[in-house]
Order: C-alpha cells, then structure tokens, then sequence
C-alpha cells in the first residue's frame, strides 16, 4: 500500500477522501488554488501545495502543476476525485509516466470511455443494448441523421460528461442553434467539440450500476443507484436501490455492467449508467471512470468504502473480495446541496458562510466540502455537501433524509435547500414514480411559485425585530456582491429604529 | 421606527414599535402583528404571537438577511438606495449570475435590436445571453472575455434612449 496520496481535487471530494486515508494510516497530500487558500480540504489533509491562480486552468486542471506537487512531498500515487482531471486520459499517463500511481483506470481505459461514440461501440460489442444514435461531421449530415433518428433528440459533446454540452432539441429548427452550443461549451471544456446524437428516450429513468475492475479481466458489482431525479440532466437526489428495479432487472442490468466491465479489463471503480427505458428494457448511456458524487449511496448500502477499494485495486491489482461476499442492505438517499438560488433559476451563489450547521442523525452521513466561515467563491462546482440518510427500507430513509435537511442551516449563501425540503415532500418523489424529466415538467413550477411567493409576514417582522436587538450581526459584506458600500444605511440613518427602552 | 427589506421582486415595509416588556406592535405592508419577543443567544429569537410560540433564527451578511422560521428559510435583503434602480435606468446590462465572460458580441457605439445577444457569460455548464432590452446604440461594454465577473456588474450599457 502506499504511505503517501495526493489528492488532486477539492471541496467536499478532497475531504472525503482524505478521511480514507486517514482511516488507513496514510499521509494525505492536498492542493489548492489561490481561491482555496485555507479551505476546508487543505485543513483537513497532512500537508497542502498552492497551485496556482483561481481559474482552474492553471490550478487544478494544470497536471504539471499537479505532478510537481506530488514529487515535492513525496506521494507514491494521485487520486483524482471527480471532475476537473479525473477522467483526463493525458493527465492519468502523465501521472504513470512520471512514476507515480494514478488511482482509477488506464489512459486507455479512460480515453476509450471519455469518447462516447467509442463507448457505444465496446459496448455494443460487449453484449450491452445501447440507445439509437448517429455521428456525422457537419450540421447538414446531423440534421439528416437527425431526421432518420426521429425527433426528439440529444446533442452529446463526444468527450462530454455530467451532462455538460448535452441539449435536448425537439425540431429541426432547434437543431442548428443546439449543436453550435454544444460545440463551444465541448471546446471550452474538453478541448474537442466533436458532438454526436442520440434518441431521447420519453421518461426514462437514470439507473446506474457500480463496478470494479482488477485490471486483469476480472469485475463485480455493487448493485444500482437510481439518479432519476433531475434539474436539467444535474443529479439532485441518488439513491440505492432503485425503487424501479426489480430482483430479475437487477440481475440483467448487473450483468450487463459486469460484461462491459470484464471486456475492458476495467481497473479501479466505475459505473455503467443505463437509461430505463418505460418498458422495462435499459440502454448504455456511458460509463464513467472515476468515483461518482453520489457514490456514498452504494457505501451505505453495501458497507463497502468505495475510496477504499480504489486504493487497494492501484496498489495490488487484485479485488480484495469476491460478488457473493458483497451483500446489500436497507436503503439510502442522498440530496446535493448547492450554493445556488431555486427562486432565480438555480443562479449560482457566492459569499461567506455566516452560519452554517449540518444535520447529525444517527443515520445521517453528510460529506462536506466547507464550514461555518468560509467563503463559497463563483470560480468551481457550487456543491457545499451532500446529505445522505439510511434506513432499513425506503420510507425510512426518505423521513430520515427529510429530517436531516429540515436540520440543515445554511446562511449566508443562498442554497438549493428549500428546493430538496421540497422534493422530498412531494407524493410522486416519496412513491418513486419519477424519471429524468419528472422534475422539470411536474415539480419546478409549483415549487418556483411557493419559493418566489412573499415570505410570512411573520419571518420578515423577526428579521426586523432581530435587527432593531442587534442580534443579526453576521459577516460583513462581500466585496463586489452587488451591495454597494457607500449607500446610505437605512437602519443607522433612522437613528430612533434602536428604542431607548432596550438600550 | 420602520424600514424595508426587499423579498425576492416585492418590497416589504415594516414598522416596530416597543411596547415595553418585551412586546412589540409589528406592522409589516400594513397588517399588524401584536407578539413578544425573547432574544436567545446566537442571532436567534423567541417570538410569541396569538398563534403561539415560533423561534427565528436570523443572520445577516452583507445587505442580507437570512431567517429561518420554524422548518423554512428565507432571505431578505435590506432596502439600500437607489442605485440598482438608477443602473437599470442608464440601460446598464447587469450579470445575473457570477460567471465567466465567454463571448463579447457587441462594441460601443453598435446599434442594437431588441433581444440581441450581446454577451455570453459560461457559470457552471450553461451559458447564458445577456441580450439587448430594447432596440438602441451601445454606450459601452464593460465585459472581456475570460473575465470573471460578479452578479450585478453593469456589463454593457446602452445610450439612453431616444425620444420620439
């Protein structure tokens, strides 16, 4: 096993996995940008590397930097997290190149899954049903193989992932304006703009299977996450097991992740993401070679530490247990919560965290990337943490979770609370029956119209009540938050607002 | 003794009076609130009305006040002059969102149509469009590309508007 690891990311991810690393009496290496200076993961970890400027091109997505930092303390191996470099092929044999482990699958691997359109084609190969679509160079052969496909379809950015770069286009005329877009966020964000098309299945579910590879031909699985319920194809709440999922469709779809898995000689932890078709028939939508976000799900379930798995595959090539060993149980549910406002269409937030208390269940897990005080910055991913509960079956967890967000006070930055508190309330999310659409076409107009309707008359008599007793006293005002500071202030130029009688 | 905080699109006017004791006359958009209130420690409140007990939690930062009441949060922002308002008079062109400047579509002195596309901000993996307001001129485009920029900064401006 290795006696150092670099983390190569941030935020709650970084922590997450640092806590592993502890666990197993490993150094822990983090790295930050000149935003992340003090940020919860450089607290948390043995030893911290500046990197650089804010912008994540020349931080954390800049793999010399990166290397640089690992040498310098002394890391045997680099793990990736998700996002930024986790699924960057160059950045993962750059890492070997230079002697060190990268803790996840081969460059190749990882090269042939982060092109969509060669996913397809392994797994086709493999025996995995996948969804219709076509490739073509230009807009006119596209809007052809548009046309043959059949309306509605999805632009895909060829290297794209997390659903950047994906639209929906539901006529011809939408097309042009879809593929352009999608062409320039690809390039912005995977230097390749290449796109691709598929048929958009009507209200399909998200299920995904999670799987690891020894490296050596040998996969198993741990079972599926639902990730159904989405905003605009962003995971909001995961959950394990699927509630759509059957034992006999559990078998076929497990079984499929494992094949695709086995024919790649997958290496490390992945997750083959299907889409559930209304019928009962799934399709590969890609697979993705890294930990997911929303792997604690699995974790709860299983009582396998998925980080850990990682570690013990890049240091010994070998699974260190067998499918019949892995078992699950109960039920678990994540929510994601965002800096970002549900009433102004999920703007992303900045601004420090005045207040800040997360829920502490006895079943309650919550993966954080930040604390009271710190400051949530607009440069990267505004998840602040994710909430997960447990329970020996759905219902309890759904009430656990529940509770756990009605626990939850962010203040100070906007987040999507409301909007999670919400969602699970709703009768649809707390039967299952829902699908990747279901939260944009039945759920966000009612809940934009309660999150923008006036606050209780009561709520805004306590923020004046609280202000008039000086209780509401919290961090000053944000430089270039739109509060200009030379404004007058109303409260201090109405001297009298402060009665003589409460001194 | 009153003030005013804005909520979301609306502007809610509120006005406290002590009664001594511990009893306040709260009259928010004109309804009026009879209740006792309690400081507790940590910015929080016990608030007691004819309805019955609620506790309030309330933290401020910056012009913003966030409040917790029973299981629901909300936030208010203080009232702060008139700025805002004056921008939006100039034909300032604000960012609606933190976010990196992808795309400068317009330049000073450019006659625009109504709903054209003058700047292209990337926050998270959307992109979003800044379009025109009205048909007008530019007068000015404060946006470079690969600037971050903050929610509210004025990124174009137009020339006021012609009569007639």
């Amino acid at each position: 096993m290795f006696k150092k690891v670099l983390i190569a990311n941030r935020g709650e991810i970084a922590c997450r996995v640092a806590s592993t690393l502890h666990e197993l009496g490993l150094r822990s290496v983090a790295v930050y940008s000149e935003a992340d200076r003090g940020a919860l993961h450089t607290r948390i970890a043995d030893e911290a590397f500046a990197l650089g400027p804010a912008e994540p091109r020349a931080s954390y997505l800049d793999g010399g930097k990166l290397i640089e930092a690992a040498r310098k303390s002394g890391a045997q191996a680099v793990h990736p997290g998700y996002g930024f470099l986790a699924e960057n092929a160059d950045f993962a044999a750059a890492v070997e190149a230079a002697g060190l482990t990268f803790i996840g699958p081969t460059a190749d691997q990882i090269r042939a899954m982060g092109d969509k359109r060669a996913a397809r084609a392994l797994a086709a190969k493999a025996g995995v049903p996948v969804v219709p679509g076509a490739e073509a160079a230009d807009l006119a052969a596209l809007t052809r193989a548009a046309a043959k496909i059949g309306y509605p379809v999805m632009v895909k950015a060829a290297l794209g992932g997390g659903g950047k770069g994906m639209r929906a286009v539901h006529d011809a005329g939408e097309l042009a304006e879809a593929v352009e877009s999608a062409q320039r966020v690809a390039t912005a964000a995977f230097g390749d703009g290449t796109v691709y098309l598929e048929k958009c299945l009507e209200r399909p579910r998200h299920v995904e299977v999670q799987v690891l590879g020894d490296g050596r031909g040998d996969a198993i699985h741990l079972f599926e996450r639902e990730c159904s319920l989405q905003r605009r194809h962003q995971k909001v709440i995961e959950e394990s097991p699927s509630p759509a999922v059957d034992e006999a469709l559990r078998a076929r779809m497990a079984a499929a992740a494992v094949a695709l898995g086995r024919a790649v000689r997958y290496h490390g932890a992945g997750t083959v993401e299907f889409l559930l078709d209304r019928d009962g028939s799934f399709h590969f939508l890609e697979m993705n070679t890294r930990l997911q976000v929303e792997h604690p799900v699995t974790e709860l379930v299983t009582g396998v530490d998925l980080v850990r798995q990682q570690l013990v595959v890049a240091a010994e090539g070998a699974l260190p247990f067998t499918q019949d060993q892995v078992r699950a149980r109960g039920h678990a549910i994540e929510a994601r919560v965002y800096a970002e406002d549900p009433a102004r269409e999920f703007l992303p937030q900045s601004g420090e965290l005045a207040r800040l208390r997360w829920p502490h269940g006895a079943f309650v897990r919550v993966d954080r990337g930040v604390e009271e005080g710190d400051r949530v910055t607009v440069h990267y991913d505004p998840l602040l943490a994710k909430i997960i509960a447990y329970g020996p079956d759905r219902a309890t967890a759904l009430q656990r979770l529940t509770g756990a967000l009605d626990e939850a006070r962010v203040h100070g930055v906007v987040t999507n609370l409301p909007f999670l508190r919400a969602l699970l309330r709703d009768g649809a999310v707390r039967q299952g029956a829902f699908d990747t659409e279901w939260i944009g076409r039945e759920f966000l107009a009612g809940f934009t119209a309660l999150a923008t309707a006036p606050a209780p008359e009561l709520a805004v008599a306590a923020v004046a009540l609280a202000e008039m007793l000086g209780l509401a006293q919290g961090a000053a005002p944000a430089s270039g938050n739109g509060a200009p500071a030379s404004a007058p202030d109303p409260f201090v130029t109405l001297g009298h607002w402060r009665h003589p009688g409460l001194g | 003794m009153q003030g005013a905080y804005r909520d979301g699109a609306r502007v809610r006017a509120v006005e406290v009076t002590s009664e001594g004791g511990g009893r306040f006359r709260v009259v928010v958009d004109g309804a009026e609130l009879q209740l006792t209130a309690e400081p507790l420690e940590a910015g929080r409140l016990r608030i007691v009305t004819a309805e019955g007990v609620a506790i309030a939690e309330v933290t401020g930062a910056g012009n913003r006040r966030f409040v917790r009441l029973g299981n629901l949060d909300f936030v208010l922002e203080r009232e702060a002059g008139s700025r805002r308002r004056a921008s939006q008079a100039d034909g300032g062109l604000e960012a609606p969102m933190p976010g990196v400047v992808t795309r400068v579509l317009a330049a000073a002195g450019d006659a625009v149509k109504k709903g054209q596309a003058l700047v292209a901000l990337e926050a998270m993996k959307m992109e979003h469009l800044i379009r025109a307001p009205r048909t007008g001129r530019v007068k000015r485009v404060n946006a470079k590309v690969g600037e971050m920029v903050q929610g509210g900064t004025a990124l174009v401006e137009l020339e006021a508007e012609a009569a007639g």
